[in-house]
């Protein structure tokens, strides 16, 4: 009996124990009680973040020639940089064990960026205020050419006499300064992805991308996996990657006659020639003039090895750390090829030293800087998670060292603070300092000495650079991000960070003067969507369990890419996410009204009767729209659809063009590409249903956009164009500037395996926008069918009709004077895409279509679509160049 | 020789997996396991954050130096 009891007994906890343990067994499996390590899996989704990045007004310091007075404070005539970046990250199950995560980047940059460090007094931030002086008006900005004397003093000067390149003693002004440039603006883009492999305990990566900018290109791939340990409180990780890149840098027009390219130029007889490994230049030659080139090319290639080895341990049931250590290796063209670094010849005569205040000559030039073709970095890095049980708040400590054979030592300390509040709600604020010694190649500007026989005693420098992100300085930030919950699954949050960048924030003192310091912040809002979550919340299997939805799904199933607004949502509290993706090209000929016209007459007549400086090749746009839908009630569906555009084009110069001032248009005699993009405009609307049947649905779509994209984007500031009010071309710009209203009319039908539709939509413009115009208003009409070959795929014909008015009112002229003429500038360097005339027309267009529902999975459901829309015939105003074709690229997920 | 190495390779396993000992049961990982308390919390921030760090300073903020561009600005 007593037996049988402890029999019982031991059974009984046995079968406790293994509920135990199976319960633990499950609560690991929990996607909410995984051990949340570095190696965490995050939930299938895909978040989208906008970061727009600002610098602030620098210091700069330039010369007043006309009054030779001190080295001055040139009030900002350049816009400081601005970058906005698009990041998409995705990651879901594609079968099995298998995960992939892509990933999409997308960067704009504009503005003015440093190209060299100079001594104040040389002047090389010109002021062209003289003209302006005498009543009051401010300076009008830098200028982009680096002023170099052929008899500069290096070591000291004085303004306050009317000859600053003479010797001088008395008040020395021995303060730098940075020599700026205007950047055109500039969009990269990055496409990574990665496959992972993961075991119970184990994973194994394999990933690659491609990053592209005009002048940059960059391949990569790795491999990299994880060990878990310990009932994964330990886990091991290691990667290795390698990077391929190649430089390709047109150097800018108005610098050649002042670069110095001789270390990057074979056979040119100096002592310093590079490894052509290490980076070379590529003049080439207008037919006119054999000496001067037309346009130099920096190309350079480069590798980076790369391998990372960490461990990630969790401490106790409220702390988690990790120690990783990473090791690069990078060889070829270092470089940067905008930099440039101030060269001087010193002549020194019989008993003389340097850095007294006797007579010498001085010769200078702006050499292209040379970094050393090789660099190893190692760097460590140490995180800790501590969990704050009072607050529920999480504690992110991290540090970082970087060390370089390059002789830099970067330390970075950052912490911030995970503050749940309510439900929904996570504030984090952040503080984070950097600091790092200098580069043993970085310096303000080089020097060689000659004897009176002008032999050399003290050669340049092997390596320099004047980059002051290689000098030594610190960086102090502080940020906050705040983040709601808004339905389970959808969060939005928004970020801010301000960063101070000083010379003497550098730890352990030794720090850049404070020409180099400027602050700059970054805002950023972020869209995180996680599906499974979503389908949790909805609990029905979305819109399976509603009655006689399944047959409008298959309607808008076979909707093709390109149509938009076309129906609302089921029933009151669905909403849809959705993304669509546009690539339009122009190329090939150049038309007049339907017919293609040879380039001779475009170049004597394109601009509004008047011979044209430079004509179109080529243009692209490309546009990422998101689509944020919500069904307050059953007949009425609200949604905001902000955009991301981008654009450039290629220009081909006339050759017989006569310019008012020819001097100034040197720089400008080849092919050269603009390019803008940034935040497009935002459009509200709100979709009506008027019929809805099971096979026939008539839908309204009322609203239109707001300006928040952009029309007030200048062209740079060069010697062809020396101010800075000159607006891009119409078509580059990234908004309309007006509140558009966008009235849409869809009928959409289906029967089995058909489906068809037909849209009616307008845009029509409310006055003139702040830059003076107006684009012409849009009507366009489609009419589609569909076949559904499968559950899964669908496939679309579609014409459309399109007719646009041409812009009305123009971009005011330049309120600048000229400081070559002294009179008001007027821009000459123009083509027919910056005539109002020459836009809008009449189009035909062929859309054919496949779409695609994916029929399991986390993403089951949502659609994938692809439309090519082939140019039937144009008929434009005046003269444009040539429309080949427009991808649409859209996803859909509705719940 | 080669024992002796094996045997260092373990030892230093040993040392670098002994703070592992202390056992945190999966039931105990409920804070550990809370979104705001993963190591690296807001992956697409940290992205876009060392994007704009690493066009900025001489070093990269992460321990990959994978794409990014040229940065030449």
């Amino acid at each position: 009996m007593a037996a049988t009891r402890k029999r019982t007994k031991r059974r009984a906890s046995r079968a406790q124990n293994s509920a135990l343990k199976a319960l633990s067994l499950a609560a690991l499996a929990l996607p909410g009680l995984m051990l949340n390590s570095a190696w965490a899996q995050e939930a299938d989704g895909i978040d989208v973040q906008v970061t727009h990045f600002a610098e602030g007004e620098r210091d700069i310091l330039g010369v007043d020639y006309n009054s030779f007075a001190d080295a001055i404070d040139l009030p900002q005539g350049f816009e400081p940089i601005e970058a906005e970046t698009l990041f998409v990250r995705s990651r879901f199950n594609v079968g099995g064990r298998f995960r992939a995560f892509v990933n999409y980047t997308h960067d704009t940059w504009s503005g003015a960026t440093a190209v060299a460090t100079a001594y104040a007094a040389q002047g090389a931030n010109a002021a062209s205020a003289g003209r302006h002086a005498a009543d009051g008006v401010t300076i009008t900005g830098a200028s982009p050419i680096l002023g170099i004397s052929a008899n500069l003093i290096p070591m000291q000067f004085d303004r306050s006499l009317s000859n600053g390149y003479s010797l001088l003693t008395g008040a020395i002004d021995n303060r730098r300064t940075l020599v700026m440039s205007s950047a055109s603006p500039e969009t990269r883009e990055q496409i990574d992805a990665k496959l992972r492999y993961a075991w119970n305990e184990a994973a194994l990566d394999v990933g690659g991308g491609v990053s592209d900018e005009r002048d940059y290109r960059s391949v990569f791939g790795n491999i990299g996996g994880r060990f878990d340990f310990n009932q994964r409180l330990t886990t091991l990780s290691w990667g290795v990657s390698y990077t391929e890149s190649e430089t390709h840098a047109t150097l800018d027009p108005d610098g050649l006659p002042f670069f110095d390219i001789e270390h990057y130029t074979p056979g040119l007889g100096s002592t310093a020639v590079l490894p052509a490994t290490s980076g070379y230049v590529e003049s080439i030659f207008g037919p006119s003039d054999p000496f001067n080139p037309t346009s130099v090319i920096l190309h350079g290639d480069r590798r980076d090895w790369g391998a990372q080895l960490g461990l990630t341990q969790v401490l106790n049931k409220d702390a988690v750390a990790t120690f990783d250590i990473g090791y690069t290796r990078s060889t070829g063209y270092l470089s940067n090829p905008y930099k440039t670094v101030l060269g001087h010849t010193v002549q020194f005569l019989p008993g003389v030293e340097l850095g007294e205040e006797i007579l010498h000559n001085g010769s200078g030039g702006a050499f292209l800087e040379v970094r050393p073709p090789e660099r190893n970095l190692v760097t460590a890095h140490l995180g800790l998670a501590y969990y704050v049980e009072p607050f529920d708040a999480a504690l992110h400590i991290d540090y970082s060292y970087a060390h370089d054979d390059w002789d830099i030592d970067a330390h970075t300390l950052r912490a911030e603070w995970a503050q749940p509040l309510g439900e929904n709600w996570l504030v984090t604020p952040s503080v984070r300092y950097y600091s790092q010694s200098a580069a043993g190649f970085y310096t303000t500007g080089i020097f060689q000495t000659v004897d009176e026989n002008r032999d050399i005693v003290l050669a340049y420098p092997q390596y320099f650079s004047s980059d002051t992100r290689l000098s030594a300085f610190g960086t102090l930030s502080g940020g906050l991000t705040v983040s709601n919950e808004i339905f389970e699954g959808v969060s939005v949050e928004a970020s801010f960070e301000y960063f101070t960048h000083r010379g003497d924030l550098s730890l352990g003192g030794g720090g850049e003067e404070d020409f180099a310091d400027y602050d700059y912040w970054t805002l950023g809002a972020a869209l995180k969507l996680t599906p499974e979550a979503i389908a949790g919340r909805a609990g029905h299997g979305g819109h399976q369990g509603h009655n006689g939805h399944t047959e409008h799904r298959s309607h808008h199933a076979g909707t093709p890419a390109g149509v938009m607004l076309d129906h609302a949502l089921a029933e009151a509290g669905d909403y849809m996410v959705g993304y669509t993706h546009t690539r339009g090209t122009q190329g090939g000929d150049i038309l007049s009204g339907a017919r293609a016209i040879d380039l001779s007459a475009v170049r004597t007549t394109g601009c509004n009767g008047a011979p044209c400086a430079v004509t179109p090749e080529q243009m692209n746009m490309h546009m990422h729209m998101l689509h944020l839908m919500y069904a307050p009630t059953d007949w009425l569906t609200l949604a905001i659809m902000p955009q991301w555009m981008d654009m450039g084009m290629s220009m081909a110069p006339n050759p017989d063009f006569l310019f008012t001032n020819p001097e100034g248009h040197a720089g400008h005699s080849t092919s050269h590409v603009h390019e803008t993009g940034g935040i497009g405009d935002t459009g509200f609307y709100a979709l009506i249903k008027l019929v809805d049947e099971p096979r026939h649905q008539v839908t309204l779509a009322l609203g239109g956009t707001a300006p928040t994209g952009d029309v007030d984007i200048t062209l740079r500031k060069t010697g062809a164009n020396p101010v800075d009010d000159v607006y891009m071309h119409y078509g580059m710009q990234t908004g309309s500037g007006t509140w558009d209203f966008i009235p849409t009319l869809s009928y959409e039908g289906g029967a089995d395996t058909l489906s068809w539709g037909a849209q009616a939509t307008a845009t029509i413009r409310s006055g003139r926008n702040d830059s003076g115009y107006a684009l012409g208003d849009v009507f366009q009409a489609s009419a589609w069918g569909g076949y559904r070959w499968s559950n899964f795929l669908t496939t679309s014909v579609r014409g459309i009709y399109t007719t646009q008015g041409s812009i009305e009112g123009a971009f005011p002229a330049s309120a600048q004077i000229d400081p070559g003429t002294g009179l008001p500038f007027i821009q000459e360097h123009i083509g027919p895409f910056d005539q109002s005339g020459s836009y809008g027309g009449q189009f035909w267009d062929l859309g054919l279509g496949v779409n695609l529902t994916i029929p399991g999975g986390a993403f089951a459901g949502n659609t994938l679509k692809f439309e090519w829309v082939q140019p039937l015939r144009d008929d434009v105003n005046a003269f444009q160049l040539q429309r080949e074709g427009t991808l649409f690229l859209s996803w859909s997920t509705s719940y | 020789m080669k024992r002796s190495k094996w045997a260092a390779a373990a030892a230093l396993l040993g040392v670098v997996t002994l703070p592992g000992c202390t056992t945190v049961e999966p039931w105990e990982r409920g804070n550990l396991a809370k979104p705001h308390m993963a190591l690296d919390s807001n992956p697409i921030q940290t992205a876009s954050r060392e994007h704009i760090n690493d066009s900025r300073q001489a070093m990269p903020s992460g321990s990959s130096a994978e794409g990014g561009g040229c940065g030449c600005n």
